[in-house]
């Protein structure tokens, strides 16, 4: 069943919606992990990303009522709701200024009271503390609603927020593009198209963004490669993407709390077909907070190149009932990876190489002269 | 290749037939070039796999096991037709025998006994019964035979009416010679000087040959003249081209009968004349993939040098083989950890409290109770009883209790590790047999595979220095399985052991299943380091763990089954798992003090359990103890 798809990989073809579709069918994940795990290392080769970034939620109020989310709070005032002064969310970054991180993540909901300057000083307020900050702020989502919210087109609001300090978009809010799925649940924020645009926008405005996938609950094989296929045709048109993320759908305490959570081998499945699937994607990220840091060590060989960052600390997941810590030093992922056999490579932002760490070292016990195994490695040397 | 500086190590089986061999190397030059030790064939292999020793003349059967090993041209203790000290005796005609007891500890001869028999009788097989040479002779009658070695069999010649010397009967069935030992090692060990030294020792040990029948006469009672002719005409220490090829024929119809796994014959100096090539990666994972058994030497290859899919791909297909059905059985057991006062201290461990710890803890009657009828109401069907080793419990105070869970709860009773059976043998000073069968008698049904951590003891010693060796925990699975008692084999690695280590370990438990087939499954997960435990992990990690998991399913080509620890792995891990190899989910959890001591804490109910089986391809099948289906596939 895989021959045909194998033989188009190696031809350096693109696979179609039914390829997608037999890799996620085909009963074996191992063997579509290591056609993934192939693509992953004609790329990439053991190489292995992560970053020391930082996220942060300054708010939970949202005027959104998406069934899968575990976070949102509706409205101000609600119990459990809430919303950071911009000084106590600058805060954050400079108790931490003694070892500082390169990124900050911010996500939030969509808050119907706050003036848009809000925005805008959150972000100056970062840069002012560590200039070179990145920021990656605000998912196609909350810019959509920006822009409404507002009276901006997607262009203005985000040439405001770059002047402001923005660097770049996260990935979120693309949940599951087919109408089918979203109109159930994600009904009433940016549709697939507005998401897409915006974008699509950034790109053109030379902004790097990533894309993601909410998977494992109502929608299909079918929607999940409908929805790989829409980012693939964008990458097409704006090459602006540098890494896509599969999230996986959580249900404590959610609108969809009655299904289960997907398990891990379609969380590897999911990783292995979308690194097929996105030829045009540079990097294929296992996110640790979503899938557990023991699954996104498997991952990385079937197809994931990137295992995001330290994090410090998500919230999001948290709420939806992930066993996940809150955070990893950044010793816990380099040995993360290099347990996976991959060599851990810390990144900038925009993944620029800013520290390359060994392989593992061999365990001393291991290195004994009388050592079959070490005496074999001395021959071929030799 | 051992520098001239050095001395080599050097190991023999003890028996008279082999002392030609290495009688003359207690002289110069070879005295100052190498020290021997003499032991039983076991463990003479055991310190050749485990580097122990440099080389060792030994039987050919243990040779293949370790793999890749070369030979000594030239030295052998082998036999052109009848040996007279490898046979089977009966009391009818051997073709129509029903059993053969066998004394297990000379694994070549059990091996050729079997090829013989198969190719006699066109396949048709005697059951095999372990037993000691005493016990096998005492035992022969009617449809049951003895397959009697060394001294005992010389000592009953003609006793019985029928005998089949099993040197002839390979001789009348290839036409070739038989080579029952060797010096063997790994490639490189010896160079042609040391040859010459084993060559030379030889000559001086043919010429002793009257002297060492004499010697053996005066100390056992069997006559010189038996003895002497035994060593001159029925033993042959040559081997040339016509005994390399009997013991190639021999190599091969025991892999072509999955009894040994597949070796070549190499001498030392083929590798100084051409230089070895290996065998491909390929070649070993398609030859495991279909059932075939690997010497220790390819799975320190596979364990090398193959990616995560070679091994989760052939452990697959090896799993695939046995349990057709794509079904993954799980048990609703609980774990009850009776006391976690202990005597040990391992140095991995979180759970134990010393005797006289004020968090020192014994269930009582009323808090077991409560455990086990929870266990009862949620459709459990036994219990895992373990416990630290407790000083002042005495062998009542189980028996006590198990006849009390016998009563008053309907649930089997998977209790107490080799460890724990020790410690008892040892208060109540008796055999560790009487203790098995005491507990049995009072309601013990299998005995779990815990604490084997790594049978290697240089890796025991530092991780565990009070625990028993692994002999002793062997030993203990040993006389269970005669009992008739199953049990599971477990590994816990990640600490100071390599990759060799955990072959070795791996090899172990196989050699132990050839001989009982009492071990049901094999569990393996890593260490799981935590604060209050005093020792640094080793190598470790999920990738790992599926490696391990998928190269035990690759090598324990004897045990059925091979369950996934998703106790210790996390539920997430442990369903991927089931695609390296493991075919049963292990428990529902209620509890497992042991582990989540060390911060490990995960928790699953049945329909979870069943949820990641059938998300992982499989139907999912309540099991018991014993891996009897008790639910249908769903």
């Amino acid at each position: 069943m895989l021959d045909a798809i194998v033989q188009k990989l190696h031809a350096g073809e693109r696979l179609s919606f039914d390829d997608g579709l037999a890799l996620f069918r085909h009963p074996d994940v191992v063997s579509v992990g290591r056609l993934a795990n192939e693509g992953r290392e004609r790329r990439h080769g053991d190489r292995t990303y992560f970053n020391r970034n930082m996220r942060i939620e300054t708010t939970n109020v949202c005027v959104a009522s998406c069934l899968f989310c575990s976070f949102a709070k509706l409205e101000e005032g609600a119990p459990g709701a809430h919303t950071m002064r911009v000084e106590d969310a600058w805060r954050e970054l400079e108790e931490r200024m003694d070892d500082p991180p390169g990124e900050i993540h911010i996500v939030n909901g969509l808050h119907p009271g706050l003036p848009f300057s809000y925005y805008e000083e959150l972000l100056a307020g970062f840069k002012r503390i560590k200039p070179d900050v990145h920021m990656k702020c605000f998912t196609a989502v909350e810019i959509h609603f920006f822009a409404t919210h507002y009276g901006m087109t997607y262009r203005e609001v985000l040439e405001r927020l770059r002047s402001a300090g923005l660097d770049s978009l996260p990935g979120g809010g693309a949940e599951i593009f087919h109408p089918a799925v979203r109109t159930r649940i994600a009904h009433d924020k940016a549709t697939a198209d507005e998401w897409l645009e915006v974008h699509r926008i950034a790109h053109r405005l030379g902004m790097s963004t990533n894309a993601t996938m909410l998977y494992g609950h109502i929608e299909t094989f079918e929607h999940r490669v409908d929805h790989l296929l829409r980012l693939r045709a964008l990458q097409d048109e704006t090459g602006g993407f540098q890494a896509f993320i599969p999230l996986a759908f959580h249900p404590d305490g959610n609108g969809m709390r009655n299904l289960p959570a997907p398990t891990a081998i379609d969380a590897l499945r999911t990783i292995a077909v979308s690194r097929l699937l996105l030829d045009n994607v540079p990097h294929v990220k296992a996110y640790w907070v979503s899938m557990t840091p023991e699954v996104a060590q498997i991952a990385l060989c079937f197809g994931a190149d990137d295992i995001d960052g330290t994090i410090v600390h998500e919230t999001i997941y948290r709420a939806a009932g992930t066993r996940s810590p809150g955070a990893l030093t950044a010793q816990q992922i380099v040995r993360l990876i290099q347990e996976a056999g991959r060599i851990p490579v810390e990144r900038g932002s925009l993944y620029n190489v800013l520290r390359e760490h060994p392989r593992a070292s061999v365990p001393e016990a291991a290195v004994n002269v009388r050592d079959r195994k070490a005496t074999k490695h001395l021959e071929v040397l030799s | 290749m051992i520098g001239q500086g050095e001395r080599l190590r050097a190991a023999a089986v003890g028996y008279l037939n082999a002392r030609p061999l290495y009688e003359g190397l207690d002289r110069e030059p070879a005295s100052s070039r190498l020290r021997l030790e003499c032991g039983s064939p076991s463990e003479v292999a055991r310190r050749v796999a485990e580097g122990e020793a440099d080389f060792a003349l030994m039987p050919v059967a243990a040779a293949a096991t370790i793999g890749d090993l070369r030979v000594v041209r030239g030295c052998a203790i082998g036999a052109r037709g009848a040996v007279r000290s490898i046979s089977i005796v009966a009391e009818r005609p051997i073709d129509t025998i029903d059993e053969l007891a066998v004394d297990l500890s000379s694994r070549t001869s059990v091996v050729l006994a079997r090829l013989v028999l198969r190719a006699r009788s066109r396949g048709r097989e005697p059951r095999l019964l372990g037993a000691t040479a005493r016990d096998a002779i005492a035992t022969v009658s009617g449809a049951r035979a003895a397959l009697i070695i060394g001294d005992p069999a010389l000592e009953i010649e003609g006793r019985f009416p029928h005998v089949l010397d099993l040197g002839l009967a390979w001789w009348e069935l290839t036409g070739l010679p038989f080579v029952f030992a060797a010096w063997c090692g790994p490639k490189g060990v010896l160079s042609s000087g040391d040859e010459s030294l084993l060559t030379a020792a030889k000559a001086v040990g043919l010429e002793r040959r009257d002297a060492l029948a004499d010697e053996h006469a005066a100390r056992t009672g069997l006559t010189s003249a038996s003895l002497r002719s035994y060593l001159r005409e029925a033993i042959r220490y040559d081997l040339g081209d016509d005994e390399r090829r009997g013991l190639e024929r021999f190599y091969d119809d025991a892999a072509s009968a999955g009894l040994l796994p597949r070796a070549r014959v190499r001498f030392f100096d083929d590798d100084r004349r051409n230089g070895a090539t290996l065998p491909g990666l390929d070649a070993i994972l398609s030859r495991a993939a279909e059932g075939e058994r690997l010497s220790a030497a390819e799975g320190e290859r596979l364990a090398d040098e193959a990616s995560l899919f070679d091994l989760g791909l052939a452990a697959d297909a090896v799993r695939k083989r046995k349990h057709p059905h794509s079904v993954v059985t799980y048990i609703v057991d609980r774990n009850v950890n009776y006391t976690n006062v202990c005597t040990t201290s391992c140095r991995f461990c979180a759970f134990y409290r010393p005797p006289g710890h004020p968090e020192g803890y014994v269930l009582t009657r009323e808090q077991l109770a409560k455990k086990l009828k929870e266990v009862v109401d949620a459709g459990g069907v036994q219990i895992l009883l373990q416990g630290g080793l407790h000083p002042g419990l005495r062998i009542e105070w189980y028996e006590d209790l198990f006849r009390w869970i016998k009563r008053e709860f309907s649930l089997g009773l998977h209790a107490l590790s080799p460890e724990e059976i020790l410690h008892i043998a040892r208060i109540e000073s008796l055999g560790v047999r009487a203790v098995l069968e005491r507990l049995h008698a009072a309601g013990l049904d299998s005995v779990p595979g815990g604490g084997a951590e790594i049978l290697v003891d240089r890796v025991r010693r530092k991780i565990a220095k009070a625990k028993c060796t692994s002999d002793e925990w062997l030993g203990v699975m040993r006389t269970a399985h005669h009992m008739g008692l199953r049990s599971s084999a477990t590994m816990m690695y990640g600490t100071v052991d390599t990759a060799h280590d955990r072959i070795a370990h791996l090899i172990k438990i196989r050699d132990l299943q050839d001989e009982t087939g009492g071990f049901t499954a094999f569990f393996c997960w890593d260490f799981q380091h935590e604060k209050g435990t005093n020792i640094e992990p080793g190598d470790n990690g999920t990738v790992l763990y599926l490696r391990q998991q998928a190269t035990a399913r690759i090598m324990l080509d004897n045990v059925d089954h091979v369950g996934a620890s998703w106790v210790t792995q996390g539920p997430e891990v442990g369903q991927v798992a089931l695609r390296f190899g493991a075919d049963d989910f292990g428990s529902v959890m209620f509890e497992e003090n042991v582990v989540s001591s060390a911060g490990t804490t995960f928790c699953m109910n049945a329909d979870a359990i069943e949820r990641n089986i059938r998300a992982a391809g499989f139907k999912a099948v309540r099991r018991n103890v014993r891996y009897d289906w008790l639910t249908v596939p769903a």
